[in-house]
C-alpha cells in the first residue's frame, strides 16, 4: 500500500449528541492515540482531529454527518475505533 | 495536587468565579485525570490576584508529572512571575507558564494533557491555541 494513501469513513452524530465539550473531548483523546494524521469534516468545515479547538469549532450537532479521512500505519484501526465511538456517545 | 501520571493545570484568574467555572469546563472536556486547581480573586475575595495563594498553588503543583500555568490578565501574570522567583529549580523544572489565551488555552492543554502527554507537550497546546480560529 502506498505511504500516502488515504482512508475515510462516515459516520452520523446521534441524533441528541453534538461534538461538544465531553463528547468532543472523548474524541479527540481516541484521535490522539493513533499515529495516522486523521481529519474529520463537517458543515463544510475540515478539523484536525487531535485538536480539541478545531474539533470544537466543527459545530457540529446531533445529527450531523462527519467524513473522517486517515492517513498513516494504523489509519484503518483509528477510523474504526474513531466510528464505533462516534455511533455509541450518548 | 495528586501524583496520576497526567500533567496538571494551574489556572489563575481575577475572579475566583472564572477560575472556577474554567476549571468545571476543562473538566468536563479532557476528563476526570487530570488535576485542576483554581485559583482566583484577591485575599478578600475581592476581584484581584493574591501572591501567596498564586505561590502555594505553584509549590503543590510542582510534583509528579509536572504542571502548566494559565493565567488571565495583568497582575495575574506579575504574581505567577513572582511566584516562580519564590521557587526553587526541581520545582521550576516541573512547571511551564503557558503564554496564551486563558480559556483555550486551557481546553487545549487539558485534552492534551488527558492522552497521557508530558508537561511540553501540553504546554504547546495551550500556546497553539493562540492560532485557533472561531469563525
Amino acid at each position: 500500500m502506498p505511504a500516502s494513501s488515504e482512508l475515510a469513513t462516515l459516520v452520523r452524530l446521534p441524533e441528541n449528541v453534538a461534538l461538544h465539550a465531553r463528547p468532543a473531548g472523548m474524541f479527540v483523546r481516541e484521535a490522539a492515540r493513533a499515529v495516522a494524521e486523521i481529519r474529520v469534516e463537517a458543515n463544510g468545515r475540515s478539523a484536525n482531529a487531535k485538536s480539541i479547538l478545531d474539533v470544537l469549532a466543527l459545530g457540529a450537532t446531533g445529527g450531523t454527518e462527519l467524513v473522517m479521512s486517515a492517513s498513516g500505519a494504523d489509519a484503518a484501526e483509528a477510523l474504526e475505533r474513531l466510528a464505533e465511538l462516534v455511533s455509541s456517545l450518548t | 495536587m495528586s501524583d496520576n501520571g497526567f500533567v496538571g493545570l494551574v489556572i489563575i484568574s481575577h475572579s475566583a468565579p472564572l477560575a472556577q467555572g474554567l476549571a468545571e469546563l476543562v473538566g468536563q472536556v479532557a476528563g476526570p485525570d487530570v488535576p485542576i486547581e483554581a485559583i482566583g480573586g484577591g485575599p478578600e475575595g475581592s476581584l484581584g490576584t493574591d501572591g501567596g495563594r498564586v505561590l502555594e498553588a505553584l509549590q503543590r503543583a510542582a510534583q509528579g508529572s509536572g504542571s502548566v500555568v494559565l493565567m488571565d490578565l495583568g497582575s495575574s501574570v506579575l504574581s505567577v512571575k513572582a511566584a516562580l522567583g519564590e521557587l526553587g529549580e526541581d520545582e521550576l523544572a516541573l512547571l511551564r507558564v503557558a503564554d496564551a489565551p486563558l480559556v483555550e488555552g486551557a481546553v487545549a492543554a487539558g485534552v492534551m494533557a488527558s492522552t497521557g502527554d508530558d508537561v511540553d507537550g501540553v504546554l504547546r497546546a495551550a500556546e497553539e491555541a493562540r492560532h485557533a480560529r472561531k469563525l
